[in-house]
Protein backbone atom coordinates (compact mmCIF):
# COMPACT_ATOMS: atom_id res chain seq x y z
CA UNK A 1 0.00 0.00 0.00
CA UNK A 2 1.50 3.56 -0.31
CA UNK A 3 2.64 5.08 2.28
CA UNK A 4 2.25 8.41 4.07
CA UNK A 5 2.89 11.00 1.28
CA UNK A 6 1.71 14.70 0.67
CA UNK A 7 0.72 15.95 -3.05
CA UNK A 8 3.83 17.71 -4.43
CA UNK A 9 6.57 19.79 -2.53
CA UNK A 10 6.14 21.48 1.19
CA UNK A 11 7.58 24.46 0.07
CA UNK A 12 4.81 24.75 -2.74
CA UNK A 13 1.82 23.48 -0.93
CA UNK A 14 1.55 24.25 2.93
CA UNK A 15 -1.50 22.68 2.71
CA UNK A 16 -0.22 18.56 3.60
CA UNK A 17 -3.04 16.17 2.40
CA UNK A 18 -2.89 13.20 3.29
CA UNK A 19 -3.78 10.50 0.29
CA UNK A 20 -2.90 7.39 1.35
CA UNK A 21 -6.63 6.71 2.87
CA UNK A 22 -7.71 7.68 -1.29
CA UNK A 23 -5.11 5.37 -2.97
CA UNK A 24 -6.18 2.79 -0.58
CA UNK A 25 -9.84 3.29 -1.38
CA UNK A 26 -9.10 3.50 -5.11
CA UNK A 27 -7.17 0.51 -4.88
CA UNK A 28 -9.99 -1.44 -3.32
CA UNK A 29 -12.30 -0.11 -5.95
CA UNK A 30 -10.02 -1.17 -8.74
CA UNK A 31 -9.63 -4.32 -7.18
CA UNK A 32 -13.24 -4.78 -6.94
CA UNK A 33 -14.06 -3.80 -10.74
CA UNK A 34 -11.23 -5.58 -12.19
CA UNK A 35 -12.31 -8.85 -10.40
CA UNK A 36 -15.99 -8.64 -11.82
CA UNK A 37 -14.82 -7.23 -15.12
CA UNK A 38 -15.49 -9.95 -17.80
CA UNK A 39 -15.45 -10.29 -21.16
CA UNK A 40 -18.21 -10.38 -24.01
CA UNK A 41 -18.73 -12.81 -27.32
CA UNK A 42 -19.86 -10.48 -30.60
CA UNK A 43 -23.61 -11.84 -30.62
CA UNK A 44 -25.68 -11.65 -33.89
CA UNK A 45 -28.97 -12.86 -34.68
CA UNK A 46 -30.82 -15.42 -37.17
CA UNK A 47 -34.08 -13.62 -38.06
CA UNK A 48 -37.46 -16.05 -38.39
CA UNK A 49 -40.78 -15.99 -38.58
CA UNK A 50 -43.32 -18.79 -37.23
CA UNK A 51 -46.44 -18.77 -39.24
CA UNK A 52 -49.06 -15.82 -39.11
CA UNK A 53 -52.29 -18.37 -39.19
CA UNK A 54 -53.17 -20.24 -36.49
CA UNK A 55 -53.29 -23.55 -38.90
CA UNK A 56 -51.34 -24.71 -41.88
CA UNK A 57 -53.62 -24.62 -45.01
CA UNK A 58 -53.91 -27.48 -46.31
CA UNK A 59 -51.87 -28.59 -49.66
CA UNK A 60 -53.50 -28.62 -52.96
CA UNK A 61 -53.21 -31.72 -55.12
CA UNK A 62 -50.65 -30.00 -56.69
CA UNK A 63 -48.32 -29.16 -54.46
CA UNK A 64 -48.17 -32.34 -53.29
CA UNK A 65 -46.59 -33.94 -56.92
CA UNK A 66 -43.24 -33.03 -55.06
CA UNK A 67 -42.02 -34.14 -52.39
CA UNK A 68 -41.34 -32.30 -49.40
CA UNK A 69 -37.39 -30.85 -49.10
CA UNK A 70 -37.44 -32.20 -45.36
CA UNK A 71 -33.72 -32.53 -43.61
CA UNK A 72 -34.27 -35.00 -40.48
CA UNK A 73 -32.09 -34.91 -37.42
CA UNK A 74 -32.04 -37.72 -34.60
CA UNK A 75 -29.77 -37.88 -31.96
CA UNK A 76 -27.46 -41.12 -31.74
CA UNK A 77 -27.24 -41.76 -28.27
CA UNK A 78 -25.26 -44.26 -28.20
CA UNK A 79 -22.70 -42.18 -30.36
CA UNK A 80 -23.57 -39.35 -28.92
CA UNK A 81 -24.10 -37.29 -32.41
CA UNK A 82 -26.89 -36.47 -34.40
CA UNK A 83 -27.89 -38.33 -37.50
CA UNK A 84 -28.81 -36.22 -40.79
CA UNK A 85 -30.87 -37.36 -43.90
CA UNK A 86 -33.17 -35.53 -46.12
CA UNK A 87 -36.26 -37.35 -45.84
CA UNK A 88 -36.23 -41.14 -45.78
CA UNK A 89 -32.43 -41.03 -47.68
CA UNK A 90 -29.86 -42.82 -46.08
CA UNK A 91 -27.89 -40.24 -43.35
CA UNK A 92 -25.60 -37.83 -45.11
CA UNK A 93 -21.26 -38.30 -44.39
CA UNK A 94 -20.94 -34.44 -44.46
CA UNK A 95 -22.27 -31.09 -44.78
CA UNK A 96 -21.40 -31.21 -48.97
CA UNK A 97 -23.81 -34.46 -49.54
CA UNK A 98 -26.03 -33.29 -47.53
CA UNK A 99 -26.34 -30.20 -48.91
CA UNK A 100 -25.96 -31.40 -52.52
CA UNK A 101 -29.23 -33.27 -52.06
CA UNK A 102 -31.24 -30.20 -50.82
CA UNK A 103 -29.99 -28.04 -53.84
CA UNK A 104 -30.79 -30.90 -56.27
CA UNK A 105 -34.77 -31.33 -55.24
CA UNK A 106 -34.71 -27.39 -54.80
CA UNK A 107 -33.56 -27.37 -58.10
CA UNK A 108 -36.75 -29.58 -58.83
CA UNK A 109 -39.09 -27.24 -57.49
CA UNK A 110 -37.46 -24.16 -59.39
CA UNK A 111 -37.76 -26.32 -62.77
CA UNK A 112 -41.29 -26.54 -62.22
CA UNK A 113 -41.70 -22.40 -61.90
CA UNK A 114 -42.25 -22.97 -57.93
CA UNK A 115 -39.39 -20.84 -56.64
CA UNK A 116 -41.80 -20.29 -53.63
CA UNK A 117 -40.60 -23.80 -51.85
CA UNK A 118 -39.28 -24.02 -48.36
CA UNK A 119 -37.14 -26.02 -46.92
CA UNK A 120 -38.24 -28.42 -43.43
CA UNK A 121 -36.15 -29.35 -40.52
CA UNK A 122 -37.96 -31.93 -38.48
CA UNK A 123 -35.50 -32.51 -35.38
CA UNK A 124 -35.95 -34.74 -32.33
CA UNK A 125 -35.70 -33.16 -28.79
CA UNK A 126 -32.50 -34.29 -27.71
CA UNK A 127 -30.70 -32.89 -30.88
CA UNK A 128 -27.83 -30.04 -29.58
CA UNK A 129 -29.64 -26.86 -30.72
CA UNK A 130 -25.90 -26.27 -32.44
CA UNK A 131 -26.45 -28.79 -35.59
CA UNK A 132 -30.20 -27.69 -35.88
CA UNK A 133 -28.56 -23.80 -36.10
CA UNK A 134 -25.94 -25.55 -38.56
CA UNK A 135 -28.16 -26.67 -40.75
CA UNK A 136 -30.59 -23.03 -41.11
CA UNK A 137 -26.64 -21.89 -41.90
CA UNK A 138 -26.21 -24.12 -44.48
CA UNK A 139 -29.44 -23.48 -46.16
CA UNK A 140 -29.33 -19.57 -45.23
CA UNK A 141 -25.65 -19.62 -47.12
CA UNK A 142 -27.27 -21.56 -50.39
CA UNK A 143 -30.03 -18.70 -50.53
CA UNK A 144 -32.73 -20.80 -49.18
CA UNK A 145 -34.46 -18.21 -47.00
CA UNK A 146 -37.86 -20.42 -46.17
CA UNK A 147 -37.01 -22.54 -43.24
CA UNK A 148 -39.70 -23.89 -41.29
CA UNK A 149 -39.61 -26.31 -38.22
CA UNK A 150 -42.09 -29.16 -37.93
CA UNK A 151 -42.65 -31.70 -35.39
CA UNK A 152 -41.69 -35.05 -35.07
CA UNK A 153 -43.60 -37.50 -36.95
CA UNK B 1 42.50 21.58 -3.50
CA UNK B 2 39.88 20.32 -1.26
CA UNK B 3 39.86 17.11 0.28
CA UNK B 4 37.48 14.14 0.00
CA UNK B 5 33.81 14.92 -0.97
CA UNK B 6 31.84 14.48 1.59
CA UNK B 7 28.56 12.31 0.11
CA UNK B 8 25.41 12.78 1.64
CA UNK B 9 22.91 10.60 1.81
CA UNK B 10 19.34 11.64 1.67
CA UNK B 11 17.07 9.93 3.70
CA UNK B 12 13.75 11.84 3.09
CA UNK B 13 12.82 10.29 0.49
CA UNK B 14 8.92 11.54 -1.04
CA UNK B 15 7.86 9.80 -4.10
CA UNK B 16 5.73 12.23 -6.14
CA UNK B 17 2.10 10.46 -6.23
CA UNK B 18 0.12 12.33 -8.29
CA UNK B 19 1.19 10.26 -12.17
CA UNK B 20 0.10 7.04 -10.27
CA UNK B 21 -3.03 8.16 -8.43
CA UNK B 22 -4.10 9.93 -12.04
CA UNK B 23 -3.68 6.24 -13.70
CA UNK B 24 -5.80 4.67 -10.99
CA UNK B 25 -8.36 7.47 -11.46
CA UNK B 26 -8.50 6.17 -15.19
CA UNK B 27 -8.82 2.56 -14.67
CA UNK B 28 -10.75 2.65 -11.96
CA UNK B 29 -12.92 4.90 -14.77
CA UNK B 30 -12.69 2.55 -17.40
CA UNK B 31 -13.53 -0.46 -15.21
CA UNK B 32 -16.79 1.06 -13.93
CA UNK B 33 -17.95 2.02 -17.19
CA UNK B 34 -17.59 -1.94 -18.35
CA UNK B 35 -19.30 -3.10 -15.09
CA UNK B 36 -22.55 -4.50 -15.73
CA UNK B 37 -24.73 -3.28 -13.16
CA UNK B 38 -27.54 -3.85 -15.20
CA UNK B 39 -30.24 -6.46 -14.87
CA UNK B 40 -29.03 -9.83 -15.74
CA UNK B 41 -30.89 -10.42 -19.34
CA UNK B 42 -28.13 -11.80 -21.22
CA UNK B 43 -27.09 -14.97 -19.15
CA UNK B 44 -23.92 -16.37 -20.16
CA UNK B 45 -24.19 -19.31 -23.14
CA UNK B 46 -22.00 -20.23 -25.17
CA UNK B 47 -24.20 -19.54 -28.68
CA UNK B 48 -24.17 -21.91 -31.45
CA UNK B 49 -21.91 -20.57 -34.23
CA UNK B 50 -23.25 -19.99 -37.99
CA UNK B 51 -21.65 -17.80 -40.63
CA UNK B 52 -25.16 -16.35 -41.84
CA UNK B 53 -26.01 -14.14 -39.21
CA UNK B 54 -27.02 -10.42 -38.72
CA UNK B 55 -25.22 -7.95 -36.28
CA UNK B 56 -27.25 -7.47 -33.56
CA UNK B 57 -27.14 -3.66 -33.13
CA UNK B 58 -29.84 -3.59 -30.43
CA UNK B 59 -26.80 -5.25 -28.02
CA UNK B 60 -24.72 -2.26 -28.51
CA UNK B 61 -26.80 0.22 -27.10
CA UNK B 62 -29.96 0.93 -29.32
CA UNK B 63 -33.25 0.52 -27.67
CA UNK B 64 -34.56 -2.59 -26.68
CA UNK B 65 -37.84 -3.57 -27.56
CA UNK B 66 -37.95 -7.34 -27.33
CA UNK B 67 -37.68 -9.97 -24.92
CA UNK B 68 -34.97 -12.32 -24.38
CA UNK B 69 -35.42 -15.87 -23.28
CA UNK B 70 -31.95 -17.84 -22.17
CA UNK B 71 -31.86 -21.83 -21.97
CA UNK B 72 -28.74 -22.40 -20.98
CA UNK B 73 -27.60 -25.02 -18.28
CA UNK B 74 -28.22 -25.00 -14.88
CA UNK B 75 -25.60 -23.95 -12.96
CA UNK B 76 -23.11 -26.40 -11.25
CA UNK B 77 -23.74 -25.74 -7.37
CA UNK B 78 -27.71 -26.45 -8.76
CA UNK B 79 -27.30 -29.87 -10.22
CA UNK B 80 -23.90 -32.07 -10.64
CA UNK B 81 -23.73 -32.85 -13.77
CA UNK B 82 -20.65 -34.69 -14.70
CA UNK B 83 -21.31 -34.81 -18.88
CA UNK B 84 -21.33 -30.90 -18.63
CA UNK B 85 -18.66 -30.61 -16.40
CA UNK B 86 -16.46 -32.86 -18.99
CA UNK B 87 -17.53 -30.67 -21.84
CA UNK B 88 -19.46 -32.97 -23.23
CA UNK B 89 -23.48 -32.77 -24.67
CA UNK B 90 -25.85 -33.46 -21.29
CA UNK B 91 -29.55 -34.87 -22.40
CA UNK B 92 -30.93 -34.55 -19.44
CA UNK B 93 -34.11 -32.08 -19.88
CA UNK B 94 -33.97 -31.29 -16.07
CA UNK B 95 -30.82 -29.70 -16.29
CA UNK B 96 -31.65 -27.03 -18.80
CA UNK B 97 -32.84 -23.85 -17.45
CA UNK B 98 -35.71 -21.53 -19.16
CA UNK B 99 -34.99 -18.03 -18.07
CA UNK B 100 -36.32 -14.56 -18.53
CA UNK B 101 -34.21 -11.30 -16.83
CA UNK B 102 -32.80 -14.13 -14.40
CA UNK B 103 -35.64 -15.90 -13.29
CA UNK B 104 -36.89 -19.89 -14.01
CA UNK B 105 -39.37 -20.03 -16.31
CA UNK B 106 -38.70 -23.69 -17.02
CA UNK B 107 -42.22 -24.50 -15.85
CA UNK B 108 -44.56 -24.06 -19.22
CA UNK B 109 -47.15 -22.78 -18.23
CA UNK B 110 -45.43 -20.27 -15.87
CA UNK B 111 -43.35 -19.41 -19.24
CA UNK B 112 -47.08 -19.37 -21.32
CA UNK B 113 -48.81 -16.77 -18.74
CA UNK B 114 -45.15 -14.50 -18.90
CA UNK B 115 -45.35 -14.53 -22.98
CA UNK B 116 -48.97 -13.71 -23.18
CA UNK B 117 -48.59 -10.66 -21.02
CA UNK B 118 -45.66 -9.75 -22.71
CA UNK B 119 -48.01 -10.72 -26.36
CA UNK B 120 -50.77 -8.74 -25.04
CA UNK B 121 -48.64 -5.41 -24.71
CA UNK B 122 -47.92 -5.39 -28.72
CA UNK B 123 -51.12 -6.98 -29.82
CA UNK B 124 -52.32 -5.57 -33.54
CA UNK B 125 -55.65 -5.21 -32.52
CA UNK B 126 -55.64 -3.84 -28.74
CA UNK B 127 -59.73 -5.11 -28.34
CA UNK B 128 -58.89 -8.56 -29.56
CA UNK B 129 -56.64 -11.06 -27.50
CA UNK B 130 -56.43 -13.12 -30.09
CA UNK B 131 -55.01 -11.56 -32.76
CA UNK B 132 -51.03 -11.75 -33.65
CA UNK B 133 -48.68 -9.48 -31.63
CA UNK B 134 -45.82 -7.88 -32.98
CA UNK B 135 -43.48 -8.46 -29.65
CA UNK B 136 -40.22 -9.69 -31.01
CA UNK B 137 -38.53 -12.91 -28.61
CA UNK B 138 -34.87 -13.28 -29.13
CA UNK B 139 -34.41 -16.80 -28.03
CA UNK B 140 -30.40 -17.18 -26.60
CA UNK B 141 -30.24 -20.89 -26.31
CA UNK B 142 -26.62 -22.58 -25.64
CA UNK B 143 -25.30 -24.69 -28.61
CA UNK B 144 -25.48 -27.73 -26.53
CA UNK B 145 -28.94 -27.48 -25.15
CA UNK B 146 -31.76 -29.64 -26.45
CA UNK B 147 -33.68 -28.63 -29.49
CA UNK B 148 -36.47 -29.84 -27.92
CA UNK B 149 -36.63 -26.34 -25.63
CA UNK B 150 -36.42 -24.05 -28.31
CA UNK B 151 -39.10 -25.67 -30.11
CA UNK B 152 -41.51 -25.43 -26.56
CA UNK B 153 -40.42 -21.94 -26.43
CA UNK B 154 -41.37 -21.71 -30.04
CA UNK B 155 -44.67 -23.38 -29.68
CA UNK B 156 -45.39 -21.49 -26.88
CA UNK B 157 -44.76 -17.93 -28.96
CA UNK B 158 -46.99 -19.22 -31.93
CA UNK B 159 -49.66 -19.99 -29.28
CA UNK B 160 -50.12 -16.66 -28.00
CA UNK B 161 -49.45 -15.30 -30.97
CA UNK B 162 -45.91 -13.94 -31.33
CA UNK B 163 -44.32 -14.62 -34.21
CA UNK B 164 -41.08 -12.32 -34.86
CA UNK B 165 -38.21 -14.77 -33.64
CA UNK B 166 -34.90 -14.29 -33.33
CA UNK B 167 -32.38 -17.13 -32.53
CA UNK B 168 -29.27 -16.03 -31.00
CA UNK B 169 -25.64 -17.21 -32.67
CA UNK B 170 -22.28 -16.19 -33.28
CA UNK B 171 -20.03 -15.96 -36.00
CA UNK B 172 -17.46 -18.53 -36.03
CA UNK B 173 -13.63 -17.54 -35.24
CA UNK B 174 -14.65 -13.94 -33.52
CA UNK B 175 -12.89 -12.76 -31.17
CA UNK B 176 -14.03 -11.69 -27.43
CA UNK B 177 -14.67 -8.24 -26.87
CA UNK B 178 -14.73 -6.25 -24.05
CA UNK B 179 -17.84 -6.17 -22.67
CA UNK B 180 -20.24 -5.48 -19.57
Amino acid sequence: MAGSQNIGESSDNPVAINVTAMVDVIFCLCIFFMCSFHFKQLEGKIESWLPRGSAASLKSAEKVLLEDIRVVLQWDSENGATVRRVGNRPPASGDRELIQIVLSMAADYKNLNRPDFSVQIQASREVPWQDVVHIMDLLKKENIEKIEFTAES
Amino acid sequence: MSGRKKIEIQEDISPNLIPMIDIMFLLLLFFMLGADMGHRELEEVMLPKAWSIKEDKEIKGEKLDRLTINIYHRYPNEVQCGAYAAGRICREEGHWRIGIGGKDFSDPPRLETRLKEEADLFRTDANDSRSMSDRRIMIRADAASPYGHVKDVMNLCAKVGIYQIECGAARPGDKAVAGG
